[in-house]
């Protein structure tokens, strides 16, 4: 980095530097829930159904009990807490008469070994009643379909509350006898058939995003264990071990001060660890067993079980008169959540007619049950699907207008104090600055010359395409303290799961914050018993709301250490200042006192100088948009549809990259999984609700033999009260990738794909359907 | 079932161990030999996690049995980095910042090692499909390929 200064003239904020528990991530030595084997540890086993729908009939454990080896085998009949109409998947312990989807758990092993445990599955003997399974959620929105959830159980709307906070404030359900709606909204403004028939063009389309799955390489895992005192401890692989243990106590009706929840390293969320899943379940086992229990999902299980991201349908019509004037909106947005309700409904109905300016819109969403895996948050939470639809519509508009594309998005794009579908003002960002910044890239003003280069010399059809993408960050209060060491060094303490090296920009902020190099500053992730309240590491939220907890803290440890020297020095505080280690007056820098000093005074025995312990503690109000654009450069094999991507590129709005090494691998692994969804990615189902793809072999992640090199460009539109000016970074870059390829695809093509995967097949068969005489060559 | 005793090398030390007849060599490294650097991501060989040497060559340990490599020679990340500290890889892997979660480094590093073994001045291109059995879903890929490519190009300028 250029920079080799920043504020207070120390090595903090804005530089690359690299995380310091690097060394252990690279030699194996970091440990994951399933690397810690306490003394007599057992281990668990879950019995699954393989029906999507079904009652339970019977359910035999007499010869699993008898095996050798086995500890416990329960069944709901052995869990007093377990209740009908759970309203999570983490209060459905155990199937108790009915199943609702293939993958839940029907009855739980402990036992020696997981060899034992698995035999032990085995030998249960479970007989069911095969009912109709609700698989599509077009069907299951209808009245008459077979019912998820029981009767009478309450929309779960958490997650939307701790991941977004974009709250709808006027609500207008219809009342619908379809039993698996389990939340609607409506949301409009204007005149939407006056708008229509005023438009010149109308374009309609049907989006869809199938069911993916987060796809962390780190399957679920936890390791529970209660001591004689009925105190329980958790290690368990969450990104957010108080929201966890909130969780826990729920589900088991204990005090959360009862529980222990130690966040071990997490092996990748992006979201499916937010919720607790096999905890409770885990903690039940031990109890009964009164050893510890380790639990570890398998692949298969993630994928048949696990809390993918919903899919998403988006019927979506949208109208413009010929000069260009956006005129109406209709959209209906179906979000499919599997069998336990949870969906982020908000955020697709207002994004869909938020992000640029529609006069008249009307856009309906519906929260969809189905007999499959309930879902969970994944990366900015249907944005990418969301996107996905409105950043196609746009880029059709604007061709059919004959208008440049990028043009007309920043002649349409929402500004701040614009009234969002909600109501709420646009907060500042820096949407139009990353879409400048794209649109001024070689790659984009080459474009013309990159399709015409293609379908001759053998090469395929070529195109470019690109979209915008946005997400507005999550808010949380949460705490952090600062101390000062006998040895002059910091140490700041917060509960922030570190999954993808926040833990090194919160040291970079507290050393600026503070006034001193971010080597002198150790920073450690406490479990729920020792941290102060933290929140969850999701929704692009860490550095913008835990980075302020630390910079705050940081500058109270600046306040007292600043007092306890002025009364040494018999200076004025506001003269002072914190130089190499030191707090000199302010252009006198050969005197002063040393930071060490200070702090060896605060823990020397009889002295009457106070330790320094910064304490923040924030609450939040204001959020902080935060966007993305991508641009794909490809190449599309007309006999086999296969798209070659040769070039992509990230810009992204950081407000203030307080680690442009942490902010960059962001935006790479944000933009690849954006390009799984938009090219391989899905949970693929039969008509019986059967996971059709349940191995790493049959889900396609892409691989590094897939891919180019992501190219990044930060940009700083420094939000007003982000730390530093630093906005969210996590998930944006996780949106656009869908739009952008299927923008490229009709560059390349000229056929519009709706369809998530765009996969070499729906490619192909588009272009067959285009050409009409059963070639499909260019 | 009667356990076996397996005698093999593992990191240059000679061992001997019981175990299971049935557990795969991911397994016992993991339970058995306290060696947690290899990890489980899918027990199926889909996603490499769990890549170490058997003789100089990468496998998925979660493919085979402990008992098929008695009397060979096993390397886990443990025993990548050398005695005057990390291996070229792996301290590229701290200093251009790749790790985020962490879980799937131990088998891209293996898979790297190994890789660059027989091919030390492979390109980046070539790289890319020397690391394409294993996952990763944090990096996208483009530090880790940074990375491996600078240590074929000194590894390649030092074998000129």
């Amino acid at each position: 980095m250029a920079v080799m200064k920043t504020t207070r003239g120390v090595k903090g904020v804005g530089l690359a530097i690299p995380r310091p528990d690097g060394p252990e991530k690279v030699t194996g030595q970091v440990l994951y829930v399933a690397d810690i084997k306490p003394k007599g540890m057992l281990h668990a086993k879950l019995l699954r159904s393989p029906h999507a729908h079904a009652r339970i009939v019977s359910i035999d454990t007499t010869r699993a009990k008898a095996l050798r080896g086995v500890r416990a085998v329960l069944t709901a009949r052995d869990i007093p807490e377990l209740k009908r109409k759970a309203p999570t998947r983490a209060h459905a312990l155990l199937a108790i008469d009915r199943v609702v989807f293939a993958g839940q758990p029907v009855a739980a092993v402990a036992a020696d070994e997981l060899a034992i445990a698995e035999e032990a599955c085995d030998l249960i003997d479970v007989r069911y009643e095969v009912l109709r399974a609700a698989v599509d959620p077009l069907e299951s929105m209808q009245v008459g379909a077979p019912p998820v959830a029981d009767a009478g159980t309450e929309a779960d709307t958490s997650e939307a509350l701790a991941h977004s906070g974009v709250a709808v404030a006027k609500t207008e359900a219809a009342p619908t006898t379809a039993v698996n709606i389990a939340q609607q909204i409506k949301l409009g403004r204007g005149d939407v058939a006056k708008g229509f028939a005023l438009s010149d063009v109308v374009i309609e389309n049907t989006y869809r995003v199938p069911m993916v799955h987060q796809g962390y390489l780190e399957p679920h895992a936890v390791l529970a264990q209660w001591d004689e005192n009925g105190q329980l401890t958790l290690y368990s692989s969450t990104q957010g071990s108080f929201n966890t243990r909130s969780e826990v106590a729920d589900v088991l009706h204990i005090e959360e001060n009862r529980i222990k929840v130690i966040p071990v390293e997490c092996g990748g969320g992006f979201g499916g660890k937010i919720r607790a899943l096999c905890e409770p379940i885990t903690a039940i086992l031990a109890r009964a067993t009164k050893r510890p229990v380790r639990y570890v999902m398998t692949r298969r299980e993630e994928l048949e079980a696990g809390m993918p991201a919903p899919q998403v349908i988006i019927k979506l019509k949208t109208g413009v008169k010929r000069d260009g004037t956006l005129m109406a909106l209709d959209g209906e947005t179906v979000i499919e959540s599997g069998a336990f309700s949870g969906a982020v409904l908000t955020m697709s109905a207002v994004f869909v007619s938020s992000v640029y300016q529609f006069p008249n819109f009307e856009v309906r969403a519906y929260e969809v049950l189905t007999h499959k895996p309930s879902i969970a948050a994944y990366r900015a939470p249907t944005a990418p699907h969301t996107f996905f639809a409105i950043d196609s519509q746009m880029e059709q508009m604007a061709l059919a207008l004959k208008v440049d594309p990028v043009e007309f998005r920043l002649r349409h794009l929402m500004k701040e104090g614009d009234p969002m579908a909600n109501g709420q003002p646009w907060q500042q960002n820096g949407a139009k600055q990353v879409l400048e910044r794209l649109a001024a890239h070689p790659l984009w003003k080459s474009r013309a010359a990159w399709k015409a280069s293609g379908g001759k010399d053998g090469r395929g059809l070529r195109g470019v395409g690109l979209a915008l993408g946005g997400w507005i960050p999550g808010l949380q209060p949460t705490g952090a303290t600062v101390r000062l060491n006998p040895d002059g060094s910091l140490q700041v303490l917060t509960g922030q799961v570190d999954i993808a090296g926040t833990n090194i920009a919160l040291a970079q902020i507290a050393a600026t914050a503070y006034g001193v190099d971010t080597d002198k500053v150790k920073i450690t992730t406490g479990d729920t018993d020792t941290a102060p309240m933290t929140g969850l590491s999701a929704g692009s939220k860490t550095i913008y709301t835990v980075g302020t907890a630390v910079m705050q803290a940081a500058q109270d440890a600046r306040r007292q250490t600043l007092e306890i020297a002025a009364k040494e020095m018999e200076a004025a505080v506001q003269d002072l200042e914190i130089e190499d280690g030191k707090v000199v007056v302010r252009g006198v820098p050969d005197k002063g006192v040393t930071l060490a000093s200070i702090g060896k005074k605060g823990n020397l025995y009889m002295s009457k100088v106070p330790p320094v312990l910064g304490v923040a503690h924030p609450a939040f109000s204001q959020q902080a948009p935060a966007f993305a654009g991508q641009l794909a450069r490809i190449e599309i094999d007309p006999d086999t549809g296969q798209t070659t991507l040769h070039d992509f590129v990230v810009v992204q709005d950081a407000g203030k990259a307080i680690n442009p090494l942490g902010v960059e691998g962001q935006m790479q692994g944000g933009a690849v999984q954006s390009l799984g969804i938009a090219l391989t990615e899905g949970l693929m189902y039969d008509d019986k609700g059967q996971l059709m793809n349940a191995s790493l072999l049959d889900y396609r992640k892409l691989t590094a033999a897939d891919l180019p090199n992501i190219e990044t460009i930060i940009v700083e539109v420094p939000s007003p009260a982000g730390p530093y000016g630093a906005r969210g970074v996590g998930e944006p870059p996780i949106v656009p990738a869908p739009a952008a390829i299927a923008n490229a695809i009709y560059d390349a093509a000229g056929v519009r794909l709706t369809e998530a995967p765009l996969t070499p097949e729906r490619i192909a068969l588009a272009l067959l359907a285009k050409n009409g005489d059963g070639t499909s060559g260019a | 079932m009667a356990k076996l005793v397996l005698r093999c090398t593992v990191n240059d030390e000679p061992i001997e161990v019981l175990v299971q007849p049935y557990v795969t060599l991911l397994d016992a490294l993991r339970e058995d030999l306290g060696l947690t650097g290899p990890k489980e991501g899918c027990g199926t060989g889909d996603c490499g996690a769990c890549t170490v040497h058997l003789d100089g060559k990468p496998v998925a340990s979660c493919l085979m049995l402990a008992m098929q490599a008695r009397g060979r020679r096993v390397r886990t990340i443990e025993g990548l980095a050398g005695a005057d500290g990390l291996h070229p890889l792996q301290e590229a892997f701290v200093r251009l910042g790749v790790p985020q979660c962490g879980f799937c480094i131990p088998g891209v590093l293996m898979a790297a090692a190994a890789f660059l073994a027989e091919n030390p001045k492979a390109s980046e291109e070539e790289i890319r499909y020397g690391i394409a059995g294993n996952l990763c879903r944090c990096t996208g890929y483009t530090k880790m390929l940074a990375a491996i490519t600078e240590v074929a190009g000194s590894l390649s300028a030092k074998g000129a």
